[in-house]
């Protein structure tokens, strides 16, 4: 059979081209960063920045790798995600069970209350909770904690409706049957359910963990208003941004250390990025 | 009556009790939410309510706050921004996802991957994609270079060097473009979705008809993706009036709401200034989301009516 080359299938792989290339170009722009030598970042007006370094190297790489306070940024951000995941995970997963099984005529209202939480513009909702954590009985909780407390407001609403999708798909039959041989209600749910919802459940610990990692306003503002020795990473890399000169390989290798995980994972759980991103978008 | 009376009451304590497992279940994560809920109504309403002295709480409850408020050009302008941001990057972000999402659901070789680079932008965090552009469009950065004509392959556009970053109007464009480039996936999925639910003899009669792509656009693709359309305009305008990262990061001269809210709580240590900001930024977007989905509503009667 002969390709049919007409001039719509012209305009639309063009147009996917064009697309692709605009997605991809700050990415590369990024890695060219990262791996440029000085004379390919200070030209002093005499050229124009070249689009490949002249003498790539990765001592940037080396430089951030060896550095203590990169390290721990980056233990103080693993330590935020992993205690945002425990928490949303531990709360959210039963909740979702129990709106995935229980039928009244309430479960919208508690949904909607659980959704609207995440109405709040962000830079709102993070003034009275910083300025909740400034209080005197809650003022000397860590600050992992804190930072964690808050990703997990913006986490929990989310992996509550992954978690309602998954236990959906787990047919009732299987606790009944549990149940009728004896077993209670709490022994199928440990026992039964959750290995069943396991696989599901893990990628939406994945999406909480990425939420937590990116995540910027709560971090920022909550790290900025307690005494905070050590910042995220996403916190870190705002005050080289800030910094009186810039320089852009260290900015660039930064950003790259810290899109890296992100970058893997999202393969990985792409169609649970899809239900998070997407929520609520459905009528 | 009486008896059934009680046989509801005793139905509903039965109910309670079979239930209880899920009750339980439920009620920790509920809680968490509620608190929280009920901290962020409570917190923002009191500190939108007291006037503060370098930090310290001075008087309350006053509406000072946001006398002042009114008076303040700064908040007037912040305002004024933040409803061309809204204005400007919602529609953009429809366009940009529709163009996505009619690439992603033609049928070809390679349509997973093509559909995984475009998700992409999701993935890498907002501080990332900022700082990108603004290496990108710094003073000797690329496009600046670019525009002036100093690489070989491309036209002088410009004569003299073009400061992005301290150009109101520019400034506020990158953070657009910044949004947009972030965004358009989430766009795109929704859209997405709504092109897949399109029935494919739909076209096959049009074009038996003789109608050609941009006709079937027109009379087929758009009218069955108003509720698609619809979704992405209310969600991403919301997004957009809560904006803060792109323009903090590239415009921080020329603030929005939310970067306006970050200026008073965190540099100027004013929390009541900036929760009265912050209330109103939840007024602004409830009042717009009514109006938007009274607009919509209007528009989907008119279309269905022709």
């Amino acid at each position: 059979m002969k390709k049919k080359w007409s001039i719509e299938k012209i305009f639309w792989l063009f147009l996917m081209v064009f697309s692709i290339l605009i997605v991809l170009f700050p990415i590369y722009i990024m890695f060219k960063y990262s791996i440029s030598d000085r004379a390919s970042w200070i030209t002093g007006g005499k050229y124009p920045i070249p689009w490949w370094p002249f003498d790539p190297n990765f001592e940037m790489y080396n430089y951030y790798l060896s550095d203590g306070r990169f390290w721990s940024s980056a233990w103080f951000s693993v330590k935020i995600a992993f205690l945002t995941i425990i928490i949303s995970m531990g709360l959210g997963a039963p909740a979702a069970y129990a709106l995935a099984r229980f039928k009244f005529w309430g479960i919208g209202i508690v949904l909607f209350l659980i959704l609207s939480v995440r109405m709040f513009p962000d830079v709102s909702s993070v003034l009275p909770v910083a300025q909740f954590f400034n209080l005197d009985f809650v003022y000397h909780l860590p600050i992992t904690l804190k930072v964690a407390m808050g990703h997990t407001l913006l986490g929990l609403p989310y992996i509550i409706l992954i978690a309602i999708g998954v236990f959906q798909t787990i047919p009732i039959d299987l606790e009944e049957q549990a149940q009728v041989m004896g077993a209670t209600k709490f022994y199928a749910f440990t026992r039964i359910i959750l290995p069943v919802a396991l696989p599901g459940l893990a990628a939406g610990a994945i999406y909480v963990f990425l939420l937590s990692w990116n995540e910027f306003v709560f971090s920022y503002f909550i790290t900025a208003t307690s005494i905070a020795d050590v910042i995220p990473l996403p916190v870190y890399l705002k005050t080289l941004l800030g910094a009186f000169s810039p320089n852009p390989v260290s900015i660039a290798t930064l950003s790259l250390l810290v899109s890296m995980p992100v970058i893997i994972f999202t393969f990985i759980v792409q169609k649970y990025m899809i239900a998070g991103a997407t929520a609520g978008a459905v009528k | 009556m009486d008896l059934s009376v009680r046989e509801e009451k005793r139905s509903f304590v039965e109910t309670i009790k079979k239930n209880s497992f899920l009750i339980f279940t439920l009620i920790p994560g509920f809680l968490y939410i509620l608190a929280f809920f009920l901290i962020i109504v409570f917190f923002i309403v009191q500190m939108s309510l007291t006037t503060y002295v370098g930090g310290m709480a001075e008087a309350s409850p006053t509406i000072q706050n946001f006398l002042d408020l009114t008076n303040s050009e700064e908040f007037k302008d912040a305002f004024s921004r933040t409803f061309m941001f809204v204005i400007i990057s919602t529609p953009l972000q429809l366009i940009t996802g529709l163009v996505t999402a009619m690439i992603v659901n033609k049928s070809f070789k390679g349509r997973g991957i093509v559909r995984s680079i475009f998700l992409l932008p999701l993935a890498i965090p907002t501080i990332v994609t900022t700082s990108t552009l603004l290496l990108l469009f710094s003073k000797g950065g690329h496009i600046t270079s670019l525009l002036m004509g100093d690489y070989s392959w491309f036209p002088a556009i410009v004569d003299h060097e073009i400061s992005f970053l301290s150009n109101e109007t520019l400034a506020m464009g990158l953070s657009i473009l910044g949004k947009v480039w972030r965004d358009t996936p989430i766009s795109m999925l929704i859209l997405l979705a709504g092109l897949q639910s399109i029935d494919e003899s739909q076209y096959e009669a049009a074009k038996t008809m003789g109608a050609n792509s941009v006709r079937q656009f027109m009379y087929i693709t758009i009218p069955l993706l108003i509720p698609a359309i619809s979704s992405v305009l209310v969600l991403r305008s919301i997004e957009a009036w809560k904006e803060f990262i792109f323009p903090y990061i590239l415009a921080p001269s020329y603030p929005i709401l939310g970067v306006l809210i970050e200026k008073y709580f965190v540099q100027l240590n004013n929390p009541g200034m900036a929760a009265a900001i912050g209330v109103i930024l939840i007024i602004l977007i409830v009042i717009f989301t009514l109006f938007l989905n009274w607009l919509l509503k209007k528009v989907n009667d008119l279309l269905v009516r022709v």
